[in-house]
């Protein structure tokens, strides 16, 4: 899914950016449609050769100083330069004012110059806390999103195979719900993926035979949570006689969502198997081998300790000199 | 596959019982059925997903069907849609 660039109007009415325009109504329509942030120092200076002009462009203390270092005419030059550029805005940070040549060539190139009272640094991650996840590739997925013991497990499966009561049953054994049957994915940069419901569904869930229900209302605030990160797949799917199911948990499969790589489990559906104590397993084997400890891996080991220690018994009994 | 676009009809828009019929239409098919509306895409089998586009009344929705029978799901689902989702405006 593509999203719809933000016009620079809208980054004012976000209170935590603490941003107001000093150039009035000028540029507000103008919008970005990334996540960057660039401080144009050396456009400053003059080199304006692989500028990116696309990005927001911040102006701390330091930019400030040097454009005001400047004689007036050469300020006036240089800011000019720079907005004929098309850049979607000039922010100031720390409260400080622009000089007035810049104010004046902000109105004359309809580009908005906003000024925050947040430093560049508090100001810098704010932005980016906001722009990241909107602009982040993101995907609708069809399944159940729950945290379990603090792990996120994605429920997939086919319609009608009982993720949103496997969902369900974990809600009322204390884990909370993210989102059912349509959770909305996005990637951050740092290769995690994160879940989160849609605004107006948000944590109703359908129960076959019972129709809509609404997981806050009936459970409370303990039984939801607005997002979490993905950790580990989980596919439900009937039982297959000729389907090769892991056993020993020696081979961890992968799946990818949005080209992230996540450890993904088949959980074959038997009557009589108790779901919500098998989600609530590989949530808990997951964190075992988040802190290092891999039970099949080691399991393993053991195994072959001792079956090493049998042959060298043997060895050393058999070996007569 | 097939898709074609659609308008919505009916003066309330896809609300809960318009959106019932069509998701028991939509069941009653073996094909894969989606339905897009902006950059929203769902399966038109889930009452969730179909709630969630609020696809008010003259809206554009497209509808995708991919199956053995994707011929006869695309006809029904857009029968049902021309015919105001069942439901009796004015």
């Amino acid at each position: 899914m593509t999203k719809k660039p933000i016009p620079i109007g809208d980054l004012i009415k976000r209170a935590d950016l603490q941003l107001t325009p000093w150039t009035g109504h000028a540029g507000l329509s103008k919008e970005i449609s990334n996540a960057e942030i660039n401080r144009p120092g050396l456009a400053l200076a003059g080199f304006t050769e692989r500028f990116t002009n696309n990005r927001l462009q911040i102006l701390g203390e330091t930019e400030l100083t040097y454009l005001l270092s400047l004689a007036i005419e050469d300020r006036r030059r240089t800011v000019e330069h720079i907005l004929a550029l098309d850049v979607p805005c000039m922010i100031i940070t720390k409260g400080m004012a622009p000089p007035a040549e810049l104010m004046e060539a902000g109105e004359r190139f309809d580009t908005a110059i906003l000024g925050s009272t947040l430093t560049t640094d508090e100001f810098s991650h704010s932005l980016i806390e906001y722009l990241e996840p909107y602009f982040a590739p993101s995907t609708a997925v069809h399944g159940a999103l729950v945290d379990v013991y603090g792990i996120g497990l994605l429920f997939t499966g086919r319609s009608g195979i009982g993720k949103s009561e496997t969902a369900l049953d974990l809600v009322e054994r204390g884990h909370r719900l993210v989102a059912d049957d349509v959770v909305t994915v996005y990637r951050l940069r740092r290769g995690v993926v994160i879940g989160t419901g849609n605004e107006l569904m948000q944590h109703h869930m359908e129960i076959r035979g019972v129709g809509l229900i609404d997981i806050s209302s009936i459970f409370g605030i303990r039984g939801i949570r607005v997002r979490k990160r993905i950790e580990v797949v989980v596919e439900l799917e009937e039982w297959q006689d000729q389907a090769k199911y892991d056993r020993t948990g020696l081979e961890e499969e992968t799946t990818t969502l949005l080209d992230v790589e996540l450890p993904f489990v088949r959980i074959p559906i038997v009557p009589g198997k108790n779901l919500t104590v098998i989600a609530e397993v590989v949530a808990l084997n997951h964190s075992l081998k988040l802190v290092g400890v891999n039970s099949a891996e080691e399991l393993n080991q053991r195994l072959v300790d001792v079956m090493n220690k049998k042959k060298s018994a043997k060895y050393d009994r058999e070996d007569y000199e | 596959m097939l898709q074609q676009t659609i308008t919505i009809l009916n003066k309330s828009g896809l609300h809960m019982r318009p959106a019932e019929q069509l998701v028991h239409l939509a069941s009653q098919y073996q094909a894969e059925i989606t339905l897009i509306k902006d950059d929203l895409q769902i399966n038109g089998k889930s009452i969730m997903g179909i709630l969630m586009l609020a696809a008010e009344h003259g809206s554009a929705l497209t509808i995708k069907t991919d199956g053995t029978d994707e011929q006869e799901a695309l006809q029904a689902l857009v029968d049902l849609f021309e015919h105001h989702l069942g439901e009796q405006d004015e």
